[in-house]
C-alpha cells in the first residue's frame, strides 16, 4: 500500500535518463497500481470461483429445467414456460407441504431459540467445569441427523415406541405420532430442537462473552437484578448475533428434509402427507414421479419464499434497530431543546410548559 | 462352476489378466457376499466392490438418480421388477446383453423372466436373479392357540389347497379374529399387492394402458380386503418396519404373504425383534386365489461402465444355476433359471427359522403356473403412492372402502395422469 504513495513525487521523466530505465521506471509503477487495484479481487475470486460452480450454476441450471417439460430418466422434452410454476401454484399437496413446513419451522424455531438464549445465559455464568457444560450442548448437533431420525422414530413409534408405551402405563391414550398432523409436527421439532438448540445456544454464548463485563458490574452497583441486567443489558448487546442465529435457523428450518424422511421411512412424509415439508415432497416429484421439470419449479418457489422470509426478517430486525435508536434520538433532541429554550427565555418557557 | 462362468463370455478371454475393479449395487438381502469372494478366487485380476442398499424403494432413488446425472452408476445394478417398467423406457441407457452371449445362455431362465429383461427392440438388458413365488407365512403357535391346525399340511388344507381363495381367506381372518381379538394381517398393502399381481393384467393392460378406473375386477377385490380390514383384520403395521421387527415376535398378526425374498426379510426382522425359531413361524403351500409372482430381480450393466465385458461376464456368473442355488440358500430367495428351481426343490432342505419347512421345495410348488404381469412405466407410484394412502386409511379406520377408493382415483388423477 505505502509504494503507491511515493511514486508520484519520485519519477518526474528526465529527458537525460535512458529510455529503459524510464520504462522500468513507468513499468514498476503500473504493477504497483495493479497490485493494489487487483490483489483483493484475486484474494476473494477463489470463494466466487467455487460459488459460481456449486451455488450459481445449479441455481440457474435448475431455472432452465423448470422451464421443460423434463423427465427424470428420459431427459429434456418440449419448452413449457411458466407451465410448471402455474401446475406447483396449483397443486393442493404443494401447499399442503407448504403448510407442514411453516408449521414444523414455528414448532421448532421459537422453543429451540428461546431455550438456546436461556442455555447460553446460565453457561455465561461463572460456574464451575466450564468447558464440560459447553461441550455437552453441542453433543447433539454431533450427531448425524440420520441417527438422531433413527432413535426419534423409534421413541415415537406407535404401537411400540417408548413415549407411548409411557403414556400407556399411566393409563392415558396413545397418542398417533405418525397419523395425527399437529403430533408429527411436535415429534419432527422434537428432533430439530434436540439437535440445533446446542449449536445456537454456543453461538450466543460467545456473543454474550464480548459484552463487556463493567457494564454489567455498574448495573449491578446501581441495583438491577440478574433478570434486569439479562433484558436490559445482555438481549440488547446480542442483537446482531440474534439476527444470525434467526436467520439461519429460518433457512435451515425452510429446507427441513432429512427428519420427515426418516421419522417414517416407508412413506413421503406420512401416507397422508401429514408431516411432508416442501423439500420431501421436491424429492417426491423428482424420484417418484420423475417430473423433473415441476420439481425444479418447486426448488425455484422454495428458494423464492427462503429469500422473502430472510428479507423480512432482515426488515424486522432493522426496524428494531432504527426505532431504538430513533427512540434515543428523540429523547436527546427534546432534552436538548429544553436547555436551550431554558437558558435563553427562561421564564416564559416554564410557565408555559408548567401550564401544560 | 468354472465352466459356467466362461461360457458366459463372447467367447473371448473376456477380461484377460488386467487387474479390474468391478462394482456392484445391490439391495435388501441379496446373499451375494460369498459368491463374490468365490469369484474373485476364480478370477485374481479381478476384485469385485459391492454396495448394498437397505430397500428397494432407496435403491430406486439411488438408480434413477445417477441414470439422471448421466454418472455414478456401478458396473453391474440389481433393477426390481417394479421398477423395471420406468427402466424399459430409458433401456438403450443399459447394455445390450446379446452382444456377450446372451443368446447362449437364454435356455437357463424360465421363458417369462427371460423376456421381462428383454425391450421392445429385442435388447436383453438384464439377466434375472431370482422371482417372486408366493405362498402363505403363518404362524403355528397362533394358530393353535386359535383352535386352527398348524400343521403345514393341514393349514394348506384348511385354505382350501389347490383352490385356494380370498373368500376362504378372510372367512378364516373373520373367525381368527373374533376369537382371539387379535389381528389376521400385518397390514393391507401387502395383502392389496398380492391380490393385484395375481390378475392377469394389473395396473396396466398388456398394451400399456392404464388398467384401473372402472376395472370391476379389481374393484371387487378392494372391496373385499376393505371389508376385512375394517373389521379389524389388519394389524395396521408400518410396512418394512413392524415396530423394529417386534410385530413378527409379539403375536400382533398370524398369517403374513410371503413371496420367496421375504422369507430373508422375515428372518432379518425376527433377528431384530428378538425372535427365533420357537417364535412359531412357519411356512404353507398354499396361497388365496392361486399362483402369483411378486417381485424378484434382474442385474443389469449400465453403458457408463468401463468394463462392460468383464461385468457381463460376472452377471451371467452370478445369475448362473449354480450360484442361483447359493444364492437361494444364503437369502432365502428363489431362483429364477429352471435347473436351480428343480434343485432347489429336490433337495427340500429343512429351514430351522421356518419350524423346519422346506421352504425351497414348497417355493418351487408355488412357482408352478406363475408368471409375471406386464409392469408398467408408474407401476411402483401407483402401488406406493396411489393405493398406499388410501389403504392405510382403511388400516386406521378412517374411511370407507368407497371413501377409500375414491381417494385412491383422485390420487392416481393427480399423480399419474395429470403428471
Amino acid at each position: 500500500m505505502t509504494a503507491t504513495l511515493t511514486p508520484g513525487t519520485t519519477t518526474p521523466p528526465r529527458p537525460s535518463q535512458p529510455r529503459t530505465a524510464d520504462r522500468a521506471e513507468r513499468r514498476r509503477h503500473w504493477l504497483s497500481r495493479l497490485d493494489v487495484k487487483a490483489s483483493p479481487y484475486a484474494y476473494v475470486a477463489p470463494f466466487f470461483i467455487l460459488f459460481g460452480l456449486v451455488g450459481l450454476f445449479p441455481l440457474i441450471y435448475t431455472f432452465v429445467v423448470s422451464l421443460y417439460d423434463w423427465d427424470l430418466l428420459k431427459g429434456q422434452g418440449d419448452f413449457v414456460g411458466i407451465a410448471n410454476f402455474m401446475s406447483v401454484l396449483q397443486d393442493e399437496y404443494f401447499w399442503n407441504s407448504l403448510f407442514n413446513t411453516l408449521s414444523i419451522f414455528i414448532l421448532s424455531s421459537i422453543p429451540q431459540l428461546i431455550a438456546a438464549t436461556f442455555i447460553a445465559a446460565i453457561l455465561d455464568q461463572n460456574i464451575r467445569a466450564k468447558t464440560f457444560w459447553r461441550m455437552s450442548v453441542l453433543l447433539p448437533y454431533v450427531v448425524t441427523p440420520a441417527a438422531v431420525a433413527l432413535i426419534f422414530s423409534n421413541m415415537f413409534s406407535e404401537d411400540y415406541g417408548l413415549i407411548n408405551n409411557m403414556l400407556q402405563n399411566f393409563g392415558l391414550d396413545a397418542i398417533g405420532w405418525k397419523t395425527d398432523t399437529f403430533a408429527s409436527h411436535i415429534a419432527i421439532a422434537t428432533m430439530v430442537n434436540w439437535r440445533w438448540t446446542g449449536y445456537n445456544a454456543l453461538i450466543l454464548l460467545a456473543a454474550m462473552q464480548s459484552v463487556p463485563r463493567d457494564v454489567h458490574e455498574s448495573a449491578a452497583l446501581d441495583g438491577a437484578g440478574a433478570l434486569r441486567r439479562f433484558f436490559s443489558i445482555t438481549l440488547p448487546s446480542i442483537r446482531p448475533t440474534m439476527v444470525f442465529v434467526i436467520i439461519t435457523a429460518t433457512i435451515g428450518g425452510l429446507q427441513i428434509f432429512v427428519e420427515p424422511r426418516m421419522f417414517d421411512a416407508s412413506t413421503a412424509g406420512g401416507a397422508q402427507r401429514q408431516f411432508q415439508t416442501t423439500v420431501l415432497y421436491l424429492w417426491e416429484m423428482a424420484f417418484f414421479r420423475q417430473n423433473f421439470g415441476e420439481a425444479s419449479a418447486i426448488a425455484w418457489l422454495l428458494f423464492l419464499i427462503i429469500i422473502c422470509f430472510g428479507l423480512i426478517n432482515f426488515m424486522l430486525s432493522r426496524t428494531i434497530a432504527t426505532a431504538e435508536t430513533k427512540v434515543t434520538s428523540t429523547r436527546r433532541q427534546k432534552r436538548l431543546a429544553r436547555l436551550r429554550s431554558a437558558r435563553s427565555t427562561p421564564a416564559t418557557t416554564r410557565s408555559t410548559e408548567d401550564a401544560q | 462352476m468354472l465352466a459356467t462362468g466362461c461360457s458366459a463370455g463372447s467367447g473371448s478371454a473376456a477380461s484377460g489378466d488386467e487387474d479390474i475393479t468391478l462394482t456392484i449395487t445391490t439391495f435388501g438381502t441379496f446373499g451375494y457376499d460369498d459368491l463374490y469372494k468365490e469369484y474373485e478366487e476364480l478370477h485374481p485380476n479381478v476384485t469385485i466392490k459391492p454396495t448394498n442398499i437397505d430397500t428397494g424403494g432407496n435403491a430406486r432413488t439411488d438408480a434413477f438418480t445417477k441414470l439422471a446425472a448421466g454418472s455414478g452408476l456401478s458396473d453391474i445394478v440389481a433393477i426390481e421388477e417394479g421398477w423395471l417398467g420406468a427402466i424399459m423406457e430409458v433401456s438403450d441407457r443399459f447394455v445390450d446383453l446379446n452382444d456377450f452371449g446372451a443368446q447362449d445362455i437364454k435356455d437357463r431362465w424360465l421363458d417369462w423372466k427371460f423376456e421381462q429383461g428383454t425391450d421392445a427392440d429385442g435388447r436383453v438388458i438384464g439377466y434375472g436373479t431370482d422371482i417372486g413365488p408366493t405362498g402363505l407365512c403363518y404362524n403355528g403357535k397362533l394358530f393353535e392357540e386359535a383352535g386352527l391346525p398348524s400343521d403345514r399340511a393341514e393349514v394348506a388344507e384348511l385354505f382350501g389347497g389347490a383352490d385356494a381363495s380370498w373368500d376362504t381367506y378372510f372367512e378364516l381372518g373373520a373367525e381368527y379374529t373374533e376369537k382371539t381379538g387379535k389381528a389376521w394381517y400385518d397390514h393391507s398393502g401387502f395383502v392389496w399387492n398380492s391380490m393385484v399381481n395375481q390378475m392377469d393384467e394389473g395396473y396396466y393392460t398388456s398394451d400399456g394402458e392404464l388398467n384401473i378406473e372402472g376395472n370391476s375386477e379389481m374393484r371387487d377385490r378392494f372391496d373385499q380386503l376393505a371389508e376385512a380390514t375394517l373389521n379389524g383384520q389388519s394389524a395396521a403395521q408400518t410396512a418394512w418396519d413392524w415396530g423394529g421387527g417386534k410385530a413378527f415376535v409379539d403375536g400382533s398378526f398370524a398369517t403374513f404373504v410371503c413371496p420367496g425374498w421375504m422369507l430373508g426379510t422375515i428372518k432379518g426382522q425376527l433377528e431384530a425383534g428378538g425372535g427365533d425359531a420357537s417364535t412359531g413361524w412357519d411356512f404353507a403351500d398354499v396361497f388365496p386365489g392361486g399362483p402369483v409372482n411378486w417381485g424378484g430381480a434382474f442385474l443389469s450393466i449400465p453403458t457408463t461402465s468401463k468394463h462392460q465385458e468383464a461385468a457381463a461376464e460376472l452377471t451371467a456368473w452370478l445369475t448362473a444355476p449354480e450360484q442361483q442355488v447359493k444364492q437361494s440358500k444364503a437369502a432365502g430367495n428363489f431362483p429364477s433359471t429352471i435347473e436351480a428351481a428343480e434343485t432347489i426343490a429336490e433337495e427340500s432342505a429343512p429351514n430351522e427359522l421356518f419350524n423346519d419347512a422346506p421352504t425351497g421345495a414348497i417355493l418351487a410348488e408355488r412357482a408352478k403356473g406363475v408368471k409375471a404381469q406386464f409392469k408398467g412405466p408408474d407401476d411402483s407410484v401407483i402401488q406406493e403412492n396411489v393405493f398406499g394412502p388410501a389403504l392405510n386409511l382403511l388400516d386406521q379406520q378412517e374411511a370407507t372402502a368407497d371413501e377409500a377408493w375414491q381417494q385412491a382415483m383422485d390420487l392416481l388423477q393427480d399423480l399419474v395422469i395429470d403428471n
